[in-house]
C-alpha cells in the first residue's frame, strides 16, 4: 500500500544571514494509511516545525513532503487552501472552536467551508459527533462545555470531512488526565474502526501510549522509532518513558 | 517618560486610532464650518441688506451649535470607551510591570490629549477648506454674479469657539479616561480578552412574541403620529416617542433569535460561511440592541431633517417666485387714507430717473374694498377685489391663462402684484367692481437691463429727490428684496437641515463603524481559524463584508421605515405652506445618505478586513 504521508530529507532553517537556527535537519519518515503515529521529543526538537510543514502552514527550506500522492511544493494559493480543507483535518492544543457557534455548527463549519451539500451537512456532523461521543453538547456553545468536550468537538470537526490525514498538535495539552484519556480513547477507536490516519504531536508519554508507533525527534533529526505491536498500553507506556528519560538525559550533556 | 510612551503608542497604534481620529476631526471640521457661517460672503451680503432672517440664522446656529456639541461629545466619549476596551490588555501589562495606576492613567490622558490636539488642528484646517468650498457653493447657488461678492475670510471667532467647545469635550474625555483606569481592577484588565460573550437563548415563541409586541408598539406610535400630526406637543406626543423607541428596541432585541430560528431549518443555513456570518451578527445585534435603537433613531432624524429641509426649500422657492412676478410693484395708498390715482411712472421720472431707458413695461391696476354682500367672500380673508378686465390684462401681459365671467367670483389664481399684497384678493366681474369703493392703486413694472443696477439707480434717484411723492403714501416692493428675503430663508432652512442631518448621520455611521472595528481583534482570531480550516481568502472577505453590511443595513432599514412614516407627517406640516415635491427631496436625501453612510460602510469594510488579514 502506498503511504499516506512521505517526508524526505526535510530541512527547515530559520533566521537570515549569519544567524541560522536549524529546526529540522534532513528528517525522513513515512506514514501508512490507517496508522496512528505519535511524534515526541523535547522542546526545540522540531516537532512543531514538522507539523507546520506537513499542515502546509509553513514551507520547508529543503526536502519534500508528499501527502496522499500529492507533493506539497506543487500547491499554491487556492489549490493549497482547497487541499488543506479537503485532505487534512486539524486538532489544535487550544481547541479553537468558534465561540459564536454551537457544537453542532462548529462541526458543520468544516463541511460548509468545503462546499458540502447543505442537506447532508447536519446528518454528517451528527454522525461525527456520535463517533466522538459528544452528542449531548451539540446544542451548547463552547463556553458551556468542559475542556474535554470542547476538544472532542474539535476532533469531530477534524474528522467530519473524512480527511486523508488528521494532524493533532498536543491535543491533550490543556486537558486534565481524565478528559485526556477519554479523548485519546475516542481517537484510538476512530483509528481502528474508521481507519483514520492520525499524526499526533505530543510531549506527554501518557498521551503517546495510545499511538501504534512513535517517532522520537531530537535536534531536528529522527532519534528513535518505537512500535507498539501487540503490547498492552501499560508496558508500551513504560517503554516510552524509558526512551524519553534517555532522550532528556543525553540532551542535557 | 510617560509622555514618550504615549507618543509612541499613538504612532504605533495609529490604525486603531484612525477611526477615532477621523470622527473627531470630522466633527471639529463640521463644527467650524457652521460656526464660521456668519463670515460667509452671501450671509455678509444679506446682512448688508438688513435682512431680518440673518439675525434668525445666527441665533438658530448658536442654539444648534450647542446641541450638536452635546451630540458630538456623546459620540467622542463612546468612541473613547471602545478604544479603551481594545487596549485593556496593554494597560494591564503596564500595571503588571509595576507601573502605578496614576501613571497608567497619565499615559492615557496624554494620548487623548495628543490625539485631541491633532484632531483639533487638522479638523480646523479641514474646516477652513470646507468653509471655502461651502462659500463658493452658496455664492454659485444663490447669486447670478458671484465675482463681486466672493471674498473669503478666515473666521478666527469660529476657530476660537471650536477650540473652546472641543477643549471642554476633550477635558471631559480625559477625566473620564483617568477615572475609569484608576478604578479598573488588574484582573479584569488582564483577562479582558478571554471573557466570552453570553449568547442568550430564547425559545422561538418568546422571540416571536417579543417581535410582534415590538411591531405593535411601532404601529401604535405610527398611528398616533399620522392621526395627530407632527406638531402637537403634549404628554401623548412624548408617549408616542417612547412607544416608538420601545418598539424599535424590542424588534432589535428579538430579531436575532427570531431570524436565527427561522433560517436554521433552511438548507441555505449550512451553505458556505452563511452560518458563521449569521451567528457573528446575531450575537452582536443582541448585545448592541440599545445602540442599534439609538442609531435607527439618529438615522430617522438624519433622513427626516434632510428631506424636510430640502422639501421645505423647494416649497419656499416655488411659493415666493410665484409671489413676485414683477421687478417692481409700486403701491399707492393715496392721500391721507383716501384713494387717489396718479401716474406713478411720471412721478418717478420727475426725480431725474430715466424711466424710458430702464422700464420695459408698466401696468397700473386698481383694487377695490372687498364687500361680502357684493363679492360673497368674507372680508376677514380677502382685503380687496380686482375687476376681471384688470386681472385678465395682467395675465395677458405675462402670457398666463385668463379667467372668464362664469368662473367668478374666485380667489386670484396667480399673484397680481409683488409681495404680500397679492394675497387675499378676489376677482369679480367689472359690474360688481363698479359697486365697490376703490382702495389702492398698484403699478407693476418690469425692467429693461440688469435688475440690480436699475434698483440701485432708482434708489439713488429717490434718495436725492425730496418728497417725490407729492404727499401721497407710496411704497415700493422690489423683486430683488423679496429675493434676498427668500434667499435668507432658503439658506436658513437648507443649512440647518443639512447641518443637523449631517451630524446625525455622521454620528450613527461612526458608532456603527466603531462597533465593527472594535471587534476586530476578536474577529481576527475567528477568521484566522477559518483560514486554518481551509476557507479561501475570497470566502472570508465575503463573510466579513456581509457581516459588516448586516450591521449597517439593519438599523438603516428600521430608520428608513421610521423616516417614511415621519415624512408623511412632516409633509402635512409643509403642505400648509405650499406644494410638496417629495420625489425631489427623497432623491437628494438618498444621495446624501449613500455618500456618507456608504462611505463609512466602505471604510469600515476596509479597516475590518485589514485588521483580520494582518494578524496571521
Amino acid at each position: 500500500m502506498e503511504p499516506i504521508l512521505t517526508v524526505e530529507e526535510l530541512t527547515k532553517t530559520y533566521g537570515g544571514r549569519g544567524n541560522h537556527t536549524a529546526a529540522l535537519r534532513g528528517l525522513s519518515f513515512s506514514v501508512e494509511p490507517g496508522e496512528f503515529v505519535g511524534i515526541m521529543g523535547p522542546s526545540g526538537s522540531g516537532k512543531t516545525t514538522l507539523l507546520n510543514c506537513v499542515s502546509t502552514i509553513d514551507v520547508p527550506s529543503a526536502g519534500r513532503i508528499t501527502i496522499d500522492g500529492v507533493p506539497l511544493d506543487r500547491l499554491k494559493g487556492k489549490a493549497l487552501a482547497r487541499f488543506r480543507r479537503e485532505r487534512l483535518g486539524f486538532i489544535f492544543q487550544d481547541c479553537n472552536l468558534l465561540d459564536t457557534l454551537t457544537g453542532l455548527e462548529n462541526i458543520a463549519l468544516a463541511l460548509t467551508i468545503g462546499g458540502a451539500e447543505p442537506k447532508m451537512v447536519e446528518r454528517r456532523a451528527r454522525e461525527a459527533a456520535r463517533l466522538l461521543g459528544v452528542e449531548e453538547v451539540l446544542g451548547k456553545f463552547p463556553y458551556q462545555m468542559s475542556g474535554g468536550q470542547q476538544q472532542r468537538v474539535a476532533a469531530a470537526r477534524a474528522m467530519v470531512t473524512r480527511p486523508a490525514l488528521v494532524l493533532a498538535d498536543e491535543p491533550t495539552g490543556a486537558l486534565d488526565s481524565k478528559s485526556a484519556g477519554q479523548l485519546l480513547e475516542q481517537l484510538e477507536e476512530l483509528n481502528r474502526t474508521a481507519e483514520a490516519t492520525i499524526l499526533m504531536v505530543t510531549h506527554d508519554a501518557f498521551a503517546a501510549s495510545w499511538c501504534r508507533r512513535i517517532l522520537f525527534l531530537r535536534d531536528g533529526k529522527l532519534y528513535r522509532e518505537l512500535s507498539r505491536a501487540d503490547e498492552d498500553r501499560q508496558s508500551f507506556f513504560r517503554e516510552i518513558l524509558a526512551v524519553v528519560s534517555r532522550l532528556g538525559g543525553e540532551a542535557e550533556e | 517618560m510617560s509622555g514618550k510612551l504615549a507618543l509612541r503608542n499613538v504612532r504605533r497604534s495609529f490604525r486603531d486610532y484612525a477611526v477615532y481620529f477621523v470622527t473627531l476631526a470630522f466633527g471639529v471640521c463640521l463644527f467650524y464650518v457652521f460656526s464660521a457661517l456668519d463670515d460667509q460672503s452671501v450671509i455678509r451680503l444679506l446682512a448688508q441688506n438688513d435682512n431680518p432672517s440673518v439675525e434668525g440664522i445666527f441665533m438658530l446656529m448658536g442654539v444648534f451649535s450647542a446641541f450638536v456639541a452635546v451630540v458630538l461629545a456623546g459620540l467622542i466619549l463612546y468612541a473613547n470607551r471602545f478604544l479603551m476596551k481594545r487596549r485593556k490588555r496593554e494597560l494591564g501589562t503596564y500595571a503588571l510591570l509595576g507601573m502605578p495606576t496614576g501613571q497608567v492613567s497619565r499615559i492615557l490622558v496624554e494620548e487623548t490629549l495628543l490625539i485631541g490636539l491633532a484632531a483639533l488642528v487638522s479638523g480646523i484646517a479641514l474646516g477652513i477648506l470646507g468653509s471655502w468650498c461651502l462659500d463658493r457653493l452658496t455664492v454659485a447657488m444663490f447669486l447670478a454674479t458671484p465675482g463681486e461678492v466672493f471674498a473669503f475670510h478666515l473666521s478666527w471667532k469660529a476657530a476660537g469657539k471650536t477650540a473652546i467647545y472641543f477643549g471642554v469635550i476633550f477635558l471631559l474625555v480625559m477625566v473620564f479616561t483617568g477615572v475609569s483606569v484608576s478604578r479598573a481592577r488588574l484582573i479584569d484588565l488582564i483577562r479582558s480578552g478571554r471573557t466570552n460573550e453570553e449568547v442568550a437563548r430564547r425559545s422561538l415563541g418568546a422571540s416571536a412574541a417579543l417581535f410582534v409586541l415590538g411591531c405593535l408598539c411601532l404601529g401604535g406610535a405610527y398611528t398616533l403620529l399620522l392621526t395627530r400630526g407632527l406638531l402637537r406637543i403634549d404628554p401623548i406626543w412624548f408617549g408616542m416617542l417612547g412607544l416608538g423607541t420601545l418598539g424599535s428596541f424590542l424588534i432589535f432585541r428579538s430579531l436575532s433569535g427570531f431570524l436565527l430560528r427561522l433560517t436554521k431549518g433552511h438548507p441555505g443555513y449550512y451553505k458556505g460561511l452563511n452560518m458563521f456570518v449569521l451567528r457573528q451578527w446575531s450575537g452582536k445585534v443582541h448585545t448592541n440592541c440599545a445602540s442599534n435603537t439609538v442609531i435607527s433613531i439618529l438615522l430617522l432624524l438624519a433622513i427626516g431633517v434632510t428631506a424636510c429641509s430640502v422639501g421645505l426649500n423647494d416649497t419656499i422657492t416655488a411659493t415666493v417666485s410665484n409671489q413676485t412676478p414683477y421687478d417692481l410693484t409700486v403701491l399707492n395708498y393715496g392721500r391721507a387714507g383716501e384713494y387717489e390715482e396718479t401716474d406713478v411712472v411720471a412721478l418717478l421720472r420727475r426725480t431725474g430717473f430715466d424711466t424710458g431707458e430702464n422700464f420695459a413695461a408698466a401696468r397700473s391696476v386698481t383694487v377695490y374694498y372687498n364687500d361680502e354682500t357684493v363679492t360673497g367672500f368674507s372680508q376677514a380673508g380677502f382685503y380687496a377685489a380686482v375687476p376681471l378686465s384688470s386681472y385678465n390684462r395682467l395675465m395677458e401681459d405675462r402670457g398666463l391663462s385668463t379667467l372668464t365671467e362664469e368662473e367668478l367670483p374666485c380667489r386670484t389664481p396667480e399673484a397680481i402684484v409683488n409681495g404680500p399684497a397679492a394675497d387675499g384678493v378676489v376677482v369679480v366681474s367689472d359690474e360688481a367692481a363698479a359697486r365697490l369703493r376703490p382702495r389702492r392703486q398698484m403699478v407693476n413694472i418690469t425692467y429693461r437691463g440688469q435688475a440690480q443696477q436699475v434698483d440701485e439707480a432708482l434708489r439713488a434717484a429717490l434718495e436725492e429727490a425730496e418728497d417725490f411723492t407729492g404727499g401721497l403714501d407710496i411704497m415700493l416692493n422690489h423683486k430683488l428684496d423679496n429675493y434676498y428675503d427668500l434667499m435668507g430663508t432658503k439658506i436658513l432652512v437648507l443649512y440647518m437641515g443639512l447641518y443637523l442631518g449631517l451630524v446625525f448621520l455622521l454620528t450613527a455611521a461612526a458608532v456603527l463603524a466603531l462597533q465593527q472595528l472594535s471587534q476586530a481583534s476578536d474577529n481576527a482570531r475567528r477568521y484566522q481559524l477559518l483560514s486554518k480550516l481551509g476557507a479561501s481568502e475570497a470566502m472570508r472577505r465575503r463573510a466579513l463584508v456581509s457581516q459588516v453590511a448586516l450591521a449597517f443595513l439593519l438599523p438603516l432599514a428600521l430608520g428608513v421605515i421610521h423616516a417614511v412614516v415621519g415624512m408623511q407627517a412632516a409633509n402635512e406640516v409643509i403642505r400648509v405652506m405650499g406644494k410638496v415635491n417629495s420625489a425631489h427631496s427623497s432623491l437628494l436625501t438618498a444621495l446624501f445618505l449613500l455618500l456618507i453612510y456608504g462611505g463609512y460602510f466602505l471604510c469600515t469594510c476596509l479597516g475590518a478586513w485589514r485588521a483580520v488579514r494582518e494578524e496571521r
